[in-house]
């Protein structure tokens, strides 16, 4: 049965050749773009590589203190992390970054913009750099506060061309870092950067009393497990971190998020609830998927439509011996998957193609977005919404014709 | 005759309405899209050519990234080091402190009260220096600039822009006027009186909206938060150079603290890369829209016209010319467009008259956009039925009765 629908429906596409070519190159083209907006989510919410151990840690960014009236929000101190987060006992490890500052590089005579952060050792640990050469900074080089620096490889080209970076001094700001090693460039949110050194080289230590400042931390978890424990504990830390704090805040918010739940708050600014947004996001992303699909929807609903003429004998013949209403539309609609499939799959090469261009032409420094299983696996679902969305009316218009009247071959 | 054409004409777009129905709902959700892309680009149009109040021409800015927390006070004396120090480079003309660099996305907005209630508003604000306004180049249509006369005056002295001074005072001068940022009567409302008006002053650059904006002096003296950046006018031609020489400058005179130096120019440039992005996320989605509206059309009009064979060829013969033919599934398109159209005209016309986007969607931009957005549909469409036209055309009148 499922044989005899593929070749009615492949015989059909071939005898239609231009409405099968505009049917095929709107499909094509808006299951390239939607596929390269999930590959694109995809990576930011299911990061692999450097920030591959994603599930099981949690980023803490912002700690926010509110009053009746007023309220304030702003990145960690470095004291939360010392005094508090490092002290919890559902976690692994904690690391401590800084955001990026823009600095300049002084390398004879010349002045290079690089993005810096600073960062303890365990940063090193959570995230899974690609060590070009030389090392990474450790435990002993944070404590001691050597002005060791690690470079991207952007940033070595910049600075020394060709040469080997390890072992150069850099002068950053007026201070004077040996460079120890070269790591990969990389994309995402923790990771991207251009050059690195221990927080410990900071001018001065008065950071280290702050509760607010510009830092934020990441929680590696024992295992997947841990998560809801870590969660627990944070709270518990708020508290703790309010009674402490001598600003006499009402309250004070500190949120452990997976990538998800810290893109949504991050994005409805949820700094006060327990609630993230995650599932608004979500819901927001899927409605606009939809949205996206509604006009080149109409396009094949309207070309299909206006072949039911075309079709009345053999709809008329088929109803005459027998057919229901349902086994039509489910034909039709199968039909129109199977359409959608095909442009499916060359929306994937080209996709791959739009996602290989994006990374070479730069237009986002250090992109690396794939196409895997998972990106497969929502274009597969994406394909056949889209083709549900657009094959049933025009089925179900096809199905409702009288069997005398397309027998006789007038159908309006 | 006239009104016999227009039946013709309206006859067979009634006959395919379900068809056509779901064609205007394309058209016209593709309106909606190239009419807000049109809408955008002519506000940000008209936002580039107003005045934004300060030269950025041969400025450079200078973030100080100070270890203390940005409540603390810096040392009057320290202001003075700055610039005695850095005022005597050769390459510098004039500086000032502010309270952030320009072109940078910070805004400080607080709420301003006339002292007898009548009246309040939220307003932008920023702080200077008696120096910066001179640095900075600022014009002033009435009134003057911050002074040494202003210190330990009872209200501190402020600068408001047109918009502040229209909205709180109406058509009165503005200048030694007095307002409050709390409300009447509270105990920690204080008091400003404005010495000088100016035209604009919009610090987050071209495409920032113009708002109610307050410029409070800044002293060293009795302010106890201190400002974030200093804004260094340089001679023309200072080479990119000068960057070095002037972080070491500023290293000499404080060694711990970190120092972000750029010309303005290059904070223009970055602020113009962001400002431009939801126009630019904007252009591909309606660029996606077009085509599919295209695709959409194109595949529809060979359709109908493949269609309507015999119909043609029936025209064809009682005497209708190519060029009749033509005319007629060109216009039978371009009264479908008109109708989608006019019904997302009827819709968006509701936003200037409501006025629920404010000052940012004005009867201008609105005209503009309408324009362009009803040219760009109305393009596409003829574009799409040029080829099914002139394939229906083309048919002998023999060979299209002959059809079915």
């Amino acid at each position: 049965m499922l044989k005899n629908y593929f070749l009615i429906a492949c015989s059909v596409y071939v005898r239609r050749k231009l409405f099968t070519a505009i049917n095929l190159m709107c499909i094509v083209l808006t299951l390239t773009v939607l596929l390269v907006l999930t590959a694109a989510l995809q990576t930011l919410f299911y990061p692999t590589g450097v920030e591959g151990k994603s599930v099981r840690f949690l980023q803490v960014e912002r700690i926010t203190q509110t009053n009746k009236e007023s309220s304030q929000s702003n990145g960690l101190g470095y004291k939360v992390i010392e005094q508090y987060l490092r002290k919890m006992k559902t976690v692994e490890a904690v690391a401590a970054l800084s955001g990026i500052n823009e600095v300049s590089v002084f390398q004879e005579e010349r002045l290079v913009e690089v993005q810096m952060r600073h960062t303890d050792a365990a940063y090193w640990q959570i995230l899974d750099f690609k060590v070009l050469a030389g090392r990474v900074y450790n435990a002993d080089d944070f404590e001691k506060g050597r002005f060791v620096a690690v470079i991207s490889a952007a940033t070595a080209k910049k600075l020394f061309n060709v040469e080997p970076s390890v072992g150069k001094k850099i002068n950053v700001m007026g201070q004077v870092f040996e460079v120890i090693g070269v790591v990969a460039d990389e994309f995402h949110i923790n990771a991207f950067g251009g050059l690195w050194a221990p927080i410990t080289t900071f001018p001065n230590s008065s950071y280290r009393n702050e509760f607010t400042g510009y830092f934020s931390a990441l929680l590696l978890a024992k295992n997947v497990g841990d998560i809801a424990l870590i969660k627990d504990e944070i709270a518990q830390i708020s508290k703790q971190i309010n009674a402490d704090e001598p600003g006499q805040w009402q309250s004070t918010h500190i949120w452990a998020d997976g990538k998800l739940d810290f893109v949504a708050r991050t994005l409805m600014n949820n700094q006060t609830v327990t609630d993230s947004g995650a599932g608004k996001l979500v819901a927001i992303i899927v409605a606009f998927m939809l949205l996206f699909m509604v006009v080149p929807a109409l396009n094949l609903i309207n070309l299909n439509s206006g072949r039911i003429q075309e079709r009345a004998s053999e709809i008329g013949v088929r109803k005459a011996f027998g057919a229901s209403n349902a086994q039509l539309v489910a034909q039709f609609v199968m039909e129109n998957i199977l359409l959608c499939l095909v442009g499916g799959s060359v929306g994937l090469l080209l996709a791959k193609g739009v996602l290989v261009w994006l990374g070479s032409v730069g237009i986002v420094p250090h992109l690396q977005e794939d196409l895997n299983g998972q990106v497969l696996a929502y274009g597969l679902v994406i394909t056949v919404v889209f083709g549900l969305i657009s094959g049933v009316i025009p089925a179900w218009r096809m199905a409702q014709l009288d069997p005398v009247l397309a027998l006789k071959g007038g159908a309006t | 005759m006239i009104n016999l054409r227009a039946v013709h004409l309206l006859k067979p777009i009634w006959r395919r309405k379900f068809k056509n129905s779901l064609l205007s709902l394309e058209i016209l959700l593709a309106f909606f899209v190239v009419f807000a892309l049109a809408l955008l680009a002519a506000r940000y149009h008209q936002l580039y050519y107003l005045p934004i109040g300060f030269e950025y021409q041969h400025m450079w800015s200078v973030e100080l990234q100070t270890s203390a927390s940005s409540g603390s006070k810096i040392d009057a004396v320290a202001y003075d080091n700055f610039k005695r120090n850095v005022g005597a480079m050769p390459e510098v003309e004039g500086l000032g402190f502010v309270l952030y660099s320009p072109y940078r996305w910070s805004t400080w907005t607080t709420t301003y009260h006339l002292p007898d209630g009548a009246k309040h508003f939220s307003a932008n604000q920023f702080e200077m220096d008696d120096d910066a306004a001179k640095a900075l180049n600022m014009g002033y249509l009435e009134g003057r600039g911050f002074s040494e006369a202003d210190e330990g005056a009872p209200h501190t002295a402020i600068l408001v822009n047109k918009i502040f001074a229209t909205k709180m005072f109406g058509r009165q001068s503005p200048i030694g006027k007095i307002v409050q940022d709390n409300k009447p009567g509270s105990p920690d409302a204080r008091s400003y009186k404005v010495v000088g008006l100016v035209e604009e002053f919009r610090n987050r650059g071209e495409f920032m909206m113009p708002v109610p904006y307050l410029i409070k002096r800044f002293s060293p003296l009795s302010n106890k938060h201190r400002l974030g950046a200093m804004v260094v006018k340089v001679k023309p031609n200072t080479s990119r150079l000068f960057e070095a020489k002037l972080t070491q400058q500023l290293k000499l005179i404080r060694s711990d603290w970190g120092y972000r130096v750029a010309p303005l120019v290059e904070l223009r440039k970055s602020m113009f890369a962001t400002d431009t992005i939801p126009l630019i996320i904007l252009s591909v989605i309606a660029a996606f829209l077009m085509v599919m509206v295209g695709f959409g059309l194109f595949g529809v009009l060979w359709q109908n016209t493949t269609q309507r064979i015999p119909e043609i060829g029936l025209r064809r013969a009682v005497g209708a010319t190519t060029a009749d033919i033509y005319k007629q599934i060109i216009l039978e398109q371009l009264l479908l467009c008109s109708m989608a159209i006019a019904v997302g005209l009827l819709l968006l016309v509701q936003i200037p008259i409501t006025g629920v986007f404010g000052e940012s969607v004005n009867w201008t931009v609105f005209g503009i956009a309408t324009v362009v957005s009803i040219f760009m549909i109305f393009s596409l469409s003829v574009i799409c039925s040029l080829y099914p036209a002139w394939r229906a055309s083309r048919l002998s009148p023999t060979e299209a009765l002959r059809y079915e």
